[in-house]
């Protein structure tokens, strides 16, 4: 378990830079690569690698805990259209969400997660209200 | 889904991701899991339905629930079939 003071210097250094060499968990084991940038998804942020690799937040080491996520109503209409339409045309194209790490996989992972908490949440308010 | 006193916003998302097996997607689960976000989206769109308000939202809702299907399907369709036995 990290100290206070270790918790601190990781978060004000977080996320890593361009081109910076991270470690992440992968289905085989712990690995290195160069990353290439960081993009916020739909609920949290991936890690795009050099080799086209696009690993969620969670899995790479260092990561401060409890992560940061977005909120469900920060995503615009449009934003949420968008990624509708690059699914589609990823599936459309014959690409396939059953190869880990890859940016269908990533994207239709956060897209169910964002669409599954968008609902939940509705549902919840109402009974909220009730 | 209530949440625990002691629990943030951003926990319990996780949470609730979590026992809905959405914080990653097992390879072989694909079609399950958009089976499980359009049932939500569906019982919701129902709801919705029953309105006179929330036009936004509904129309919101059936476009999302048409996306997860096509999804579906597409996923289904690029599933790898198993090795037919006569021809083993």
């Amino acid at each position: 378990m990290k100290s206070t003071a270790e918790q601190l210097r990781t978060e004000a250094n977080w996320p890593p830079q361009q081109r910076q060499i991270i470690s992440f968990k992968s289905s085989t084991g712990s690995e290195t690569a160069v990353l290439k940038e960081v993009r916020w998804g739909l609920v949290w942020r991936d890690f795009i690698l050099e080799d086209g690799r696009v690993i969620p937040e969670h899995r790479i080491s260092g990561c401060p805990r409890p992560q940061v996520w977005r909120k469900i109503d920060e995503v615009t209409d449009h934003e949420r259209e968008e990624c509708e339409e690059r699914l589609l045309s990823m599936a459309g194209s014959g690409m396939d969400p059953r190869q880990r790490d890859q940016p269908f996989w990533a994207e239709l992972n956060q897209y169910l997660a964002y669409t599954y908490l968008r609902f939940k949440h509705a549902d919840r308010k109402k009974d909220t209200e009730q | 889904m209530s949440r625990p006193d002691n629990e943030t916003e951003e926990q319990e998302a996780w949470r609730v991701l979590s026992e809905a097996g959405l914080v990653e997607i097992r390879l072989d689960e694909f079609a399950e899991r958009i089976r499980d976000v359009k049932r939500i989206v569906g019982a919701r769109l129902h709801e919705l339905l029953d309105f006179n308000t929330a036009s936004k939202e509904r129309e919101s809702a059936a476009y999302s629930l048409g996306t997860l299907k096509r999804l579906e399907l597409k996923v289904l369709a690029n599933t790898p079939k198993p090795p037919d036995p006569s021809e083993m």
